[in-house]
């Protein structure tokens, strides 16, 4: 077959309507696979892993223009930074001493109960590339991924408190859905009397909610909620939200209650995730294991 | 190669406009990069949802221009990668995209006789609509609430498509109005 010299004077093709309906079909194809099955998340990822240096380096000139921001800075604020540094690295480090006597008491406790240890935690730094471009969920690429050992449902904290879970992991990059996502939910425990809730997102910023909270429920404007470690995803003892305000029942059967995060939620720049060790089964080999190494440290 | 004169004479027949060359495939392709790298390039969180759809005006642009090479096929795969990019499930912009280049495809006979700024009205509804129609699909396919706020990115773009169109006009070397007498 021979290549005609130049384009044929008359193309014969569909019209531009069936082809339009082809595509269209494609499309609404592809939208209900990716909706309801996982079959297009190898494409993703593969299509994100080819994405991420351009991603990396797309966001160079935003950190350029970030440190030629902070490049003047008078000596005094950087001394009056660092001696309020030193503080408080001085306070986390007698705080830590404190928690070290502590974790030794609880083991030392939990084996003369018999219980299982608490779960260990292990965290991984990275660092916030973007926020997702997405109208109906709150969400940030993280610059770690599958390389780093990350996998889905792994929960994010920074130095404050929870900031979301690990919801899509790629090679070298990962997608957390933040805690203000209307989706998102964590169980938590309010501080003052063990009360158990669930947090929800409400797709606002700065505005989390206890949805369906009983009428009676001892739930009040400033206490803290920190995750109970009940589901197996989240570690107990992560700070949340606090309290803002509550709404008695109105249309509903159910009270509600409005708390802020405490996490910098779409605020920081760096976050840990978190990789929780599943606590050692109880009466396995682990266990005894474990009593016996916490009764031979006993002094 | 160079069929015209080194030196342009008085010439007795009425010189009409001048014709455009058509611009190189690489071109189009690396200025569709530039506007896909700005969709993804880290805007910060607050005006995130103010950023236009660079991609989709320039697509928009070379849909009138070079309709034979920028179809309904570049369309739907442009559509895809972003949504990739924007985290969204596969084939919302896709189809979004694709309507707005059928639209497009069938006037552009129509819009390549307007100046940039009658062309900027006509396509004003298309580049809101777009946002819109991704809104929609999206509360379709079941998503939850979706974030009205997102419209103001399309009338932005709408509001930017004449300086753009201006813009890829003097880079793509065109002239300012092709049908000045």
């Amino acid at each position: 077959m021979s290549r005609a010299p130049q384009a044929p004077l008359f193309v014969r093709e569909m019209g531009l309507p069936a082809r339009f309906g082809l595509y269209v079909l494609f499309s609404l194809v592809i939208a209900a696979i990716d909706t309801r099955y996982a079959a297009l998340n190898e494409v993703r990822s593969g299509l994100n892993a080819l994405l991420h240096p351009l991603r990396v380096g797309l966001a160079m000139p935003w950190d350029w223009a970030r440190e030629a921001g902070g490049f003047f800075v008078t000596h005094g604020e950087l001394h009056a930074e660092n001696a309020r540094l030193q503080r408080e690295r001085d306070r986390l480090l007698i705080l830590q001493q404190d928690r070290q006597a502590m974790a030794a008491e609880n083991a030392h406790l939990r084996s003369l109960l018999a219980l299982p240890n608490r779960p260990g935690v292990t965290a991984v730094a990275a660092e916030i590339l973007q926020t997702a471009a997405d109208p109906f969920s709150r969400k940030v690429i993280i610059d770690k991924g599958k390389a780093q050992g990350l996998t889905p449902g792994r929960p994010v904290v920074d130095g404050a408190g929870l900031v979301g879970q690990v919801t899509r992991v790629f090679p070298y990059s990962a997608e957390v859905t933040l805690l203000t996502d209307q989706a998102q939910g964590a169980p938590v425990q309010n501080l003052r009397n063990g009360l158990r809730l669930i947090v929800s997102g409400t797709g606002a910023d700065n505005l989390l909610e206890v949805r369906f909270l009983d009428m009676h429920a001892d739930i009040k404007p400033g206490d803290w909620l920190y995750t109970s470690g009940i589901d197996g995803v989240y570690p107990a003892g992560i700070p949340v939200a606090r309290v803002e305000r509550t709404e008695p029942p109105r249309n509903t059967p159910f009270a509600k209650a409005f708390c802020r995060p405490i996490g910098g939620v779409g605020q920081y720049r760096h976050v840990s995730v978190l990789n929780v060790q599943p606590p050692p089964q109880a009466g396995g080999p682990a266990l005894s294991e474990a009593t016996r190494s916490s009764a031979g440290s006993r002094p | 190669m160079n069929s015209r004169p080194a030196k342009p004479d008085k010439s007795f027949l009425p010189k009409g406009a001048e014709l455009a060359v058509p611009p190189s495939r690489a071109k189009v392709i690396g200025l569709l990069g530039v506007a896909l790298a700005l969709n993804l390039s880290p805007w910060p969180d607050g005006i995130r949802w103010l950023v236009p759809d660079f991609t989709l005006m320039v697509l928009l642009y070379w849909n009138i221009r070079m309709p034979r090479f920028a179809g309904l096929g570049l369309a739907f795969l442009l559509g895809l990668l972003v949504d990739v990019i924007r985290g969204l499930h596969m084939g919302l912009n896709a189809l979004a995209y694709c309507a707005a280049a059928f639209v497009v495809l069938l006037l552009h006979r129509r819009l390549e006789n307007f100046d940039v700024p009658g062309q900027n009205l006509q396509l004003a509804p298309l580049l809101v609509g777009k946002e819109a129609l991704v809104l929609t699909l999206g509360l379709i396919f079941g998503h939850g609430q979706a974030d009205w706020r997102w419209l103001g990115g399309g009338i932005l773009a709408a509001l930017l498509w004449t300086p753009m169109a201006w813009l890829l006009d003097r880079l793509t070397g065109r002239p300012t109005q092709p049908h000045a007498e």
